[in-house]
């Protein structure tokens, strides 16, 4: 991330109009090639998100309305228990899977950083959850968690009277039952990225490492791990990516029980607007939400990218 | 690879890596196996194995009454068609960014990706009434429009990544020989550019496949894909554990099974173009 030499700042700022015509000349092939893509995602993305963010101020029920209510959703967005509950629910359970989805993941790629049989089959297996959908997996986990029917209750029917594992209809666990299901899903696929990450240090590193004697975890932890940088930030953000729209894993498997304990924002905005009839107070979470993500992405990708392309 | 590793340590670090395959794994195999029990074996103690009487019954059962194949075609429809259509609107698009970058280049991949990070819900309303004012509610097309959208940063960032790269040195090289731009296209870029072209066909099949998010919502009977077919036995099925396997393993055998046989591109799309 070096910075641009000072001459070519210069030229920009002399050659301004220049780089006005050149905008519309140069590279025609290239800018007609990309004008369906940069469209589609101007008019949809852009025109939906104002829009949204429009109606969030307006008293919309069943239909839309610009009968204008001024900041009146937010005030009553803030004051339902339920919102508050399903922020603190997916605040919990982001920083959560993060770390462990991570660590985890990590982990088992180095154990696994060693020429093991059938490497690419073991690979595919470990990838296999992620390439389900959400549905099934919370199906599948409501099962096994289910307490009557699935793991505690064939283990208890075979002589293990005492063990528990009855976190889906325990207001207070559910949201680690939720949490096993999302790793079990995700793990694997960091596993395998970060597989990849370690195969990408050079095996002179290692050497040079074993020569200075430096024992193998601490080679990991402060050289490997540094190096790895770029990995990384891509798992935290398809990670990321996936714990914000955390919908159809709660509704497959809790449905935002018991009570409201394992509700989320998602949630919250998709029943006020289809089952509840209330667009307006639908609309004013789902800004919350889109607010909120950008807050975060928008100076995170500045520092991670370097903004203006400097790093080209 | 990283490191020179004993025979025996290489024979334990795969039998404990295979024992964590398989506990990963053993939810989808017990699903599978416990489809072709019977309810009542189903939930016998304790649990049955491999040695149970195996039935089809289940599954003409699961198919009798939601009718499978209709769900299939759908999901087939909407996946291939939002890809194919996918396809044709990011290929230009990458080529253009990876090929001749301008300042903005970077930004706009960030921006387009960071659309992705968005939650989902937040523009639902929007496309909702979009869909239902020009009918595209419960329709093949309307579900590819809306797939191949949501769809679209991802394929393009990966076709980025992708055609990066291709060196430009070879492009010259042709260029030098004469080569048009049909030719350029056509004998030197595509050539390269398939086993990426491939994984992100693969990855987006995938994505849209599993999408449950927007299929649930857009559709109700005639273009109901897969996810809404599963989706239907969550709750008042949720008790009958046999039918309910079935009907998992009919979802998700499509894509464990493609998966199976293009396992490359499988991990190659499926990391987002991070292992090569």
């Amino acid at each position: 991330m070096t910075q641009a030499p000072p001459s070519d700042t210069a030229r920009r700022k002399s050659g301004f109009a220049r780089a006005i015509e050149h905008m519309f000349t140069r590279n025609i092939p290239a800018k007609i090639a990309a004008t369906p893509m940069v469209t589609t995602v101007l008019v949809v993305f852009i025109g939906c998100t104002i829009w949204t963010i429009w109606y969030s101020f307006t008293g919309s029920r069943l239909l839309p309305s610009n009968e204008f209510v001024g900041l009146a959703q937010y005030e009553r967005l803030f004051s339902t228990s339920r919102w508050n509950v399903s922020v603190r629910n997916l605040l919990f359970y982001g920083a959560f899977s993060l770390v462990f989805t991570l660590s985890i993941g990590f982990l088992l790629a180095v154990l696994m950083d060693q020429k093991i049989r059938f490497e690419s089959a073991f690979r595919t297996i470990m990838l296999y959850p992620f390439a389900l959908s959400f549905i099934v997996t919370g199906l599948v986990w409501q099962w096994i968690m289910n307490p009557t029917l699935g793991l505690q209750g064939t283990l208890r029917n075979m002589g293990w009277e005492s063990f528990t594992f009855d976190w889906i209809a325990r207001g207070d666990m559910v949201l680690y039952a939720l949490l096993i299901a999302g790793l079990w899903q995700g793990t694997g696929f960091v596993m395998v990225l970060m597989l990849a990450g370690l195969r990408s240090i050079d095996d002179e590193i290692w050497k040079a490492a074993r020569v200075d004697g430096i024992p193998a975890w601490r080679t990991y932890l402060f050289i490997v791990l540094p190096m790895m940088r770029g990995v990384f930030v891509t798992a935290v953000v398809l990670v990321g990516a996936g714990i914000v729209r955390l919908y159809d894993l709660v509704v497959a498997l809790t449905n935002g029980g018991p009570g409201i304990s394992s509700e989320v924002p998602a949630k919250y905005v998709y029943d006020y607007m289809f089952t509840a009839g209330n667009i307006g107070q639908g609309l004013a979470a789902s800004t919350m939400m889109l607010v909120s993500v950008i807050i975060i992405i928008v100076p995170w990708a500045y520092l991670e990218f370097g903004g203006r392309g400097k790093n080209q | 690879m990283a490191r020179a590793v004993s025979t025996r340590r290489k024979v334990a670090v795969s039998i404990i890596a295979w024992a964590i395959g398989l506990i990963i794994f053993f939810p989808i195999l017990w699903t599978f196996l416990t489809s072709f029990k019977t309810e009542g074996t189903a939930i016998a103690v304790p649990p049955k194995f491999l040695f149970f009487d195996w039935t089809l019954e289940n599954y003409f059962t699961v198919q009798e009454r939601s009718d499978y194949f209709r769900h299939f075609s759908n999901s087939i429809i909407s996946a291939v068609g939002s890809t194919i259509v996918g396809l044709i609107i990011a290929v230009p698009a990458a080529w253009a960014m990876a090929f001749s970058p301008t300042k903005r280049t970077k930004d706009v991949l960030m921006w387009m990706l960071s659309t992705k990070m968005l939650p989902a819900v937040g523009v639902l309303v929007p496309i909702y009434l979009l869909f239902r004012d020009f009918r595209l509610l419960d329709t093949h097309i309307g579900l590819i429009i809306v797939l191949t959208m949501i769809n679209l940063p991802i394929i393009v960032w990966m076709l980025f990544t992708y055609f990066k790269e291709i060196p430009n040195d070879i492009l010259e090289a042709a260029r030098m020989d004469g080569a048009g731009l049909r030719e350029e296209i056509l004998y030197v870029l595509t050539p390269m550019a398939v086993p990426g072209i491939a994984s992100t066909l693969l990855l987006n099949i995938i994505l849209a496949w599993n999408e449950a998010f927007w299929t649930l919502n857009l559709t109700t009977t005639a273009a109901a894909p897969l996810t809404a077919f599963i989706a239907s036995y969550s709750s008042p099925e949720g008790l009958f554990w046999a039918k309910l396997s079935a009907a998992s393993t009919l979802a998700i055998a499509p894509i464990l099974i493609m998966g199976w046989f293009s396992q490359k591109q499988l991990v190659r799309g499926l990391t987002f173009g991070a292992v090569k």
